[in-house]
């Protein structure tokens, strides 16, 4: 990678929907970290189907420059002997880098806020190889931007958002632009809402989509390559103070993909550990 | 000569103790919060402000307690910009000070020494007379009103008000 490479994905703005630490596990969310906050997650991810399975692991790293911008990096890492449509839901093998902005804040009571998060980043493919129909394609760098709005409350959450990205295409080949959306609704009942020094729990009901484009190799589009699946399926969400564990499941809804390329992709699982470090730097007066 | 170098040693040693100003507790209302990270990380910054003893978070109330050690030159600011980094909003705070009252009786001043905070304060209820105050260290109790961000209120609504022991 060259270095005008190295600088595009440490600044570049990621649209990736792995969101963790204070939202939901499969779907775009608002929350950014705080000013100087630095936050460090690592998860497990699965996918299963008639053609194969794919887990992969990945960490993911955040820090706050403002109380609302917040860049990050996620380094995934893939054990995949399945054919599967790509994914930006699910983490793959691609390595991302960027930044997300909350540009809409609106604070209107105790424990309520209505906001709004861009992200922008920079997509780069790892060093391991994809499995499947896009296993032999070259592979290039892409931009990956999200936008998600939404509630978050002391009894409920409500998100929604959507991302794309695209690819450049390498030697004739083309990995598929990728469309994804997502709508979450989450609770946390009343006699969770306790203090802050006891385990936080709250559920989400995860509802995620994607469309992907054709895939092209060799300067063709392999027919019947675009897919169009909707998930649905619920994840909770636990903390204590600075460290969270989140797990959820999903299982289609809808499945426009060719049986013959993908099978049939049956079921999504993420498992993922945060922890959060906050900062105690304060200005002097 | 000797007499008068002790008299003014003891002096210097003993006046910052007797007329030091400083907040005793903020009590900060406190919006946005909604997860128990949220108060953490305002506790988190709160305890990181120099003479801050002890901090409590109410996620279902937003209000944040803060007590103040003895001797600390905290500023408002400081709790202020704490809430402002995490991304919250900060409303009215509930504060207990030591300062030195200035001004006149139609138009008092409380100064925070040591920490540049001054506020002109209005009397919440009926208003008392504090002409016998005026130049004197005062306790005072009252409430600051929501500041924008990156701002302190300039006036205190103070409830009550006393010669400081």
């Amino acid at each position: 990678m060259n270095p005008r490479m190295v600088l595009a994905c440490a600044l570049a703005l990621p649209g990736i929907a792995y969101a963790a630490d204070h939202g939901p596990v499969f779907s775009y969310a608002t929350p950014v970290n705080s000013q100087r906050e630095l936050s460090f997650d690592t998860g497990i991810f699965g996918r299963y189907g008639s053609r194969g399975t794919q887990f992969s692991t990945g960490s993911g790293f955040g820090y706050g420059l403002t109380p609302h911008i917040t860049i990050n990096a996620f380094l995934p890492a893939t054990f995949s002997s399945g054919s599967l449509p790509e994914s930006r839901i699910v983490p793959g093998s691609e390595w991302s880098a960027g930044a997300s902005w909350r540009f809409l804040h609106s604070v209107t009571s105790v424990g309520k806020r209505i906001e709004s998060t861009a992200s922008l980043g920079l997509v780069v493919p790892g060093p391991q190889q994809d499995s499947g129909v896009l296993a032999s394609l070259h592979r290039a760098p892409g931009i990956a931007g999200s936008l998600a709005t939404g509630l978050a409350s002391r009894s409920q959450y409500l998100w929604a958002g959507g991302g794309y990205t695209r690819f450049a295409g390498a030697a004739n080949d083309r990995r598929p632009d990728t469309l994804s959306w997502s709508g979450v609704y989450g609770y946390r009942p009343a006699k969770l809402r306790r203090g802050y020094e006891q385990w936080d729990y709250r559920g989400f009901a995860e509802l995620t989509g994607e469309r992907t484009g054709n895939v092209r190799t060799s300067g063709l589009v392999i027919p019947n390559s675009s897919t169009t699946t909707v998930w649905l399926g619920p994840s909770v969400l636990a903390i204590f103070k600075n460290v969270a564990i989140s797990g959820g499941v999903q299982a289609p809804i809808f499945r426009d993909a060719s049986e013959s390329l993908y099978g049939r992709e049956q079921v999504r699982f993420a498992i993922n550990f945060s922890y959060l470090k906050y900062s105690a730097h304060t200005s002097s007066h | 000569m000797k007499r008068t170098l002790i008299a003014a040693a003891l002096a210097l040693t003993l006046s910052p103790l007797a007329a030091h100003a400083e907040y005793e507790q903020v009590n900060l209302i406190v919006f946005g919060m909604d997860c128990a990270p949220c108060a953490h990380a305002i506790h988190v910054s709160m305890k990181g402000i120099q003479g801050v003893n002890t901090v409590d978070v109410d996620l279902n109330t937003g209000l944040v307690t803060i007590k103040l050690n003895p001797g600390n030159s905290a500023a408002m600011r400081q709790f202020n910009e704490a809430v402002e980094k995490n991304g919250f909003t900060h409303k009215e705070a509930d504060i207990v000070a030591k300062g030195k009252l200035t001004g006149t009786a139609s138009a008092p001043f409380l100064e925070v020494a040591g920490t540049q905070d001054r506020y002109a304060l209005t009397p919440a209820a009926a208003s008392a007379d504090i002409t016998s105050l005026l130049g004197k260290t005062v306790t005072i109790a009252g409430v600051l009103p929501q500041a924008p961000k990156g701002k302190v209120s300039d006036t205190l609504r103070y409830k009550t008000i006393a010669e400081a022991r």
